[in-house]
């Protein structure tokens, strides 16, 4: 067990953890020169695409050590982004120790700082390494400098290296076998194991992810799951190369996968406490709870066809993303779909592009919302987070909305903007600290909602990049809540109807409006775009008609051009949605939710 | 006049076609012209009727004369400039027409000139001939305009020809037009159509100027050394055309073309229209069967070369699928005043398209841009302006689960295996 470690990698978002993760993978022979690619463990096409990681990934590595011995790391790459801070979470309890990675030219950023507490949460041994250490702009003092004074991490214990050149990670794996410690447990024991991830095979169905706390996992044992209560026997079992090799045992300390003929995600819960059925532990390890979604929006396909493959595309996303909400929903606007639950925006991105990209769907999404708690006349108290359902405003006594409290790092030159930034976001009991001199810590307590649209951008913007944002949930506060609905050509869309602050109704419709008006393609008729809260109009644009749209001359018997030039026209309308005798486009639909400050 | 028909294998039920041959050659080309044309000399001209000839041939090979299911009742002569052609070259064309294709007794000939090619003997030779209807283009009496656009005829010139024409005693003498250049105004738009009217002719096209990348206009436009007129300003001038031809006694019967009575309305355009039969010959004619289009080489050389070695010089071809023909007869039916017989549609393809698109036919017709009324569907002036959205906005979803019914069988089967 002493030659066992088991650590993750956290970090602020694209500090350079994948990148790390494919050199410690590469130093210990775990891939071949001829399988490598960047970014290993990212093996989604959106992973790819864009980047970033979105799933948490294990990977066990052999390591012959300077002492002489022969370790086993298992390595947990995470994500950063904080729509996916539960990932973090997870990978945080199945380990002793976590390398806090910071980029030598960002420095600590708002994740770091948050993921070093999670960490610290889970009574974690941290290393911080400073990465990026060939970029021109590297300043290793400086980050020194800050992972003394804000993070309270030891600057002396500090690791150097740079992922992409490779310079430094005999260091990092060096310190790992050194500073981390053992996994510590009773092997005699019976046997105590965590849950703490899950992926889903379609062949196998779901490979339960585990870390062995005390006793052994052992093929064709019966296990009994220690919260769910059910029961399982384990088909396989094995460690987790780049591929699954099976093997017989899984000992204390280890981390491993299990099959046990589960079928779907939804059957287990991450957390939970495995033991032996015959010979259970008498206490489960302390417990995890499950990301609940916060922002919900709906789906609808663009062809109604579609809806079957809909209902099979989020099935199957279910079975590996247990955070994704979903149920019926239909609208007058545009028909069947469904209203999902997200960790966040990115999360409802990643959802819809891998709907898209996977099922060859073509989606259209109604505005995000928070979660509304409403307290009825009657007393009666409901949770709404689709507007459609808001009761009559004259039932509703009071409507309260989910606060966050987002803590933002930045150089101390920006607090102006980005306090303006806050009080314009509805922030309360917003306030400073110094963390060094030159670089203050803000914090403030926003509603969610107004997070949701585009905070991340302006931030991004008002700090010329400079700022880095994090946020914790809070609590529930009174609001004025009105529901803002749009009208096309005198028809409602529902899709496009929000529940807003009153203060925020006026500007929200109008950003709306002209985002449609954008948008929507002209046609043979004038179209008016308008923002209504009950009768009240609030805000209106107006798409103009065409006034000339046709082709002088059929040129002779040439009619297949001129019919094809209408095709192509017709074709654009193919995800456009037919309200009224208007058609909406996509974009459309999305355009709304981007920022209102791109213009 | 000396009838061009063979009238020998008539028969009363076959559909009657149009033929049009494309004279590929103009002394000069327009900046704005899109046109499959070259500047040619005599003898490429004379070449160029050879092969002609013998493209007819290969369709009287290909049993087309004989049996043919179509006997053909109008010819137009297109281009180009067909009144390039020597009287004799012409001659020659209508002989092997008249000894290689059906043709009824009364065909019509048309033939498009230029105004510097009007000559009282041209136009002699071309009544001689039987040339029933003589097409002018003039586009413009104005003389900057007319530099503008780069023709080769002054404002006289113009006004000459039409004159002489209209005395010359053709069944019925057209005058083309343009409209849009890039500075023109309502007042010299006016002038023109003013100047056109009062020369008579039975019938008048007006055409819109088109800016097409391939051409020196396209080529400005893109280096942006000319500017296309604002749509307004179109939509402006497009609706002037229309109100002072339909006062001057010139109503449109399509979006650029206007006549003096339903009579001089061009029998051989309306073939396009109404998914008529017709043959094309010549480089880059198309021909359709209402099946079937296909379309010869665009190049001289190619066109030629394909012939000469005995084939058709067929570049390309589709079959039209119910949804195609459904949709090219909606968007060709709403260019036309008659508009969109609903219960011939529905009973061709199958669908009422009134029913699937209820809520934007009410909308159209509350914005004044077309009129339902006794199972027609109609544009109005202002539908006219934007016939081309009009049709693009109606949904055929649905429609084609059934077989159309043809209205004609495939003018030959052989072109299928022989391309
Ligand atoms: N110059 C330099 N670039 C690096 C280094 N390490 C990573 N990068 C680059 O930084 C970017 C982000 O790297 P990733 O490894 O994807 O970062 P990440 O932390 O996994 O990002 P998320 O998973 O999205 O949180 C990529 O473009 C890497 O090539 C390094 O040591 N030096
Ligand atoms: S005369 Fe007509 S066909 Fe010839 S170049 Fe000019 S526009 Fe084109
Ligand atoms: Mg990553």
């Amino acid at each position: 067990m002493d030659t066992i470690r088991n650590f993750c990698i956290i970090a602020h978002i694209d500090h350079g953890k994948s990148t790390l993760a494919d050199r410690l993978i590469q130093r210990c022979g775990g891939v071949h020169d001829r399988d490598f690619r960047d970014q290993i463990l990212d093996s989604m096409d959106i992973e790819r695409e864009r980047g970033i990681t979105i799933k948490s990934n294990t990977i066990t590595l052999p390591y012959e050590a300077q002492d002489g011995k022969t370790y086993s790391l298992n390595l947990i790459d995470t994500p950063g982004h904080v729509d996916f801070s539960h990932e973090v979470r997870r990978s945080l309890m199945s380990c002793e120790g976590a390398l806090l990675l910071i980029d030598a030219s960002q420095g600590v950023e708002a994740q770091t700082m948050a993921n070093l507490y999670l960490a610290l949460e889970y009574d974690l041994e941290i290393i911080p390494v400073i990465n990026k250490i060939d970029l021109p702009s590297a300043d290793v003092e400086r980050v020194r400098e800050e992972i003394d004074s804000e993070l309270g991490l030891d600057p002396f214990e500090v690791v150097l290296c740079s992922a992409k050149t490779g310079v430094g990670i005999d260091d990092v794996l060096e310190a790992v076998v050194q500073k981390l410690p053992a996994p510590v447990g009773d092997p005699n024991a019976p046997t105590k194991a965590l849950l703490f991830d899950a992926q889903y095979d379609i062949y196998r169905g779901v490979v339960m992810l585990v870390r062995v706390r005390e006793g052994s996992l052992r093929k064709g044992q019966e296990l009994f799951m220690m919260h769910s209560k059910k029961r399982y026997t384990v088909e396989e079992l094995g460690h987790l190369l780049l591929e699954r090799v099976a093997g017989k045992e899984l000992g204390t300390g280890t981390v491993g996968y299990i099959i046990a003929g589960v079928k779907s995600v939804q059957d287990i819960a991450i957390g939970d406490t495995i033991t032996d059925f015959d010979q259970p532990a008498s206490e489960p390890l302390p417990g995890y709870k499950e990301a609940k979604p916060v922002v919900f929006s709906s789906m609808y396909p663009v062809s109604s066809d579609d809806y079957e493959d809909l209902v099979k595309g989020l099935d199957k996303l279910h079975l590996n993303d247990a955070s994704l909400t979903y149920e019926k929903d239909s609208s007058a606007a545009l028909g069947f779909g469904f209203r999902c639950g997200f960790l966040g925006l990115l999360h409802l991105e990643v959802v819809q592009e891998r709907l898209e990209r996977e099922h060859g769907l073509s989606l259209l999404l109604s505005a995000p919302s928070v979660r509304y708690e409403i307290v009825l006349k009657t007393g009666e108290e409901v949770a709404i987070d689709n507007p459609s359902l808001l009761p009559d405003p004259t039932e509703i006594e009071t409507s309260a909305e989910p606060y966050i409290k987002a803590a933002v790092m930045m150089p101390e030159r920006y607090i102006g903007t980005v306090m303006e930034l806050c009080r314009e976001r509805r922030g309360e009991n917003t306030a400073f600290t110094y963390l060094t001199p030159g670089r203050v810590e803000l914090t403030s307590e926003m509603p969610l909602a107004e997070v949701l649209f585009d905070f991340y951008d302006r931030l991004k913007t008002v700090t010329q990049g400079y700022g880095s944002f994090d946020y914790d949930m809070l609590d529930y506060r009174i609001t004025d809540l009105v529901k803002v609905d749009i009208l096309v050509n005198q028809e409602r869309v529902d899709a496009l109807s929000q529940l807003v602050h009153r203060d925020k109704a006026r500007a929200r419709a109008l950003h709306y409006c002209e985002r449609l008006e954008e948008t929507i393609p002209r046609q043979q008729f004038k179209i008016p775009i308008q923002g209504v809260i009950g009768g009240t109009v609030i805000a209106r644009t107006t798409i103009n008609a065409f006034r000339k749209d046709v082709t002088a001359k059929c040129y002779g018997g040439d009619i297949s051009r001129k019919r094809k030039l209408i095709e192509k026209q017709k074709e654009g309308k193919k995800r456009m949605k037919m309200v009224g005798s208007v058609e909406i486009p996509q974009e459309a639909f999305l355009a709304v939710l981007k920022s209102d400050a791109g213009k | 006049m000396p009838s061009l028909s063979t009238e020998a294998n008539r028969q009363s039920d076959v559909p009657l076609a149009g033929l049009y041959i494309h004279v590929p050659f103009c002394s000069a080309i327009c900046p704005y012209c899109d046109f499959a044309v070259l500047v040619g000399g005599h003898e490429q001209r004379r070449h160029f009727v050879d092969s002609l000839l013998l493209e007819i041939a290969l369709y009287a090979d290909l049993e087309l004369s004989g049996l043919g299911p179509v006997c053909f009742d109008t010819i137009y002569l297109g281009g180009g400039t067909p009144s390039m052609l020597t009287p004799d070259d012409l001659g020659r064309i209508f002989d092997a027409l008249r000894r290689t294709v059906d043709l009824t007794a009364d065909a019509k000939i048309s033939l498009e000139a230029n105004p510097e090619d009007v000559t009282s003997a041209s136009l002699q030779a071309w009544r001689r001939l039987g040339v029933a209807t003589l097409s002018l283009g003039v586009q413009s009496f104005d003389g900057d305009e007319l530099r503008v656009l780069g023709r080769r005829h002054s404002p006289e010139d113009a006004i000459r020809s039409i004159k002489q024409a209209v005395a010359a005693g053709f069944d019925s003498v057209s005058v083309d037009l343009i409209f849009g250049l890039p500075d023109q105004d309502t007042s010299t738009l006016r002038r023109n159509l003013e100047q056109a009217v009062a020369l008579a002719p039975d019938h008048i096209s007006s055409y819109e100027l088109e800016i097409h990348p391939r051409t020196t206009f396209g080529k400005q436009h893109a280096r942006g050394e000319l500017h296309e007129l604002p749509e307004g300003q179109q939509a402006e001038l497009f609706l002037l055309t229309h109100r002072v031809l339909a006062e001057a006694g010139y109503p449109a019967y399509e979006v650029s073309n206007f006549a003096r009575h339903p009579r001089y309305r061009s029998q051989h355009n309306q073939k396009y229209w109404r998914h008529v039969p017709y043959v094309g010959l010549g480089p880059s004619a198309h021909s359709f069967d209402g099946q079937q289009r296909w379309w010869n080489e665009r190049h001289l050389a190619k066109w030629q070369r394909q012939i000469e070695a005995g084939h058709r010089p067929v570049a390309g071809r589709e079959r039209l699928s119910t949804q195609d023909l459904a949709l090219e007869t909606l968007m060709l039916s709403l260019r036309t005043v008659a508009g969109l017989d609903l219960s011939s549609f529905e009973a061709r393809f199958d669908f009422d398209l009134v029913a699937h698109n209820r809520a934007l036919v009410e909308q159209l017709d509350r914005e004044g841009l077309l009129r339902l009324h006794d199972n027609l569907l109609a544009p109005t002036l202002e539908g006219f302006a934007v016939a081309d959205g009009l049709a693009a906005g109606f949904s055929l979803q649905g429609l084609g689960r059934q077989a159309v019914r043809s209205t004609s069988r495939s003018i030959d089967k052989r072109l299928d295996r022989q391309v």
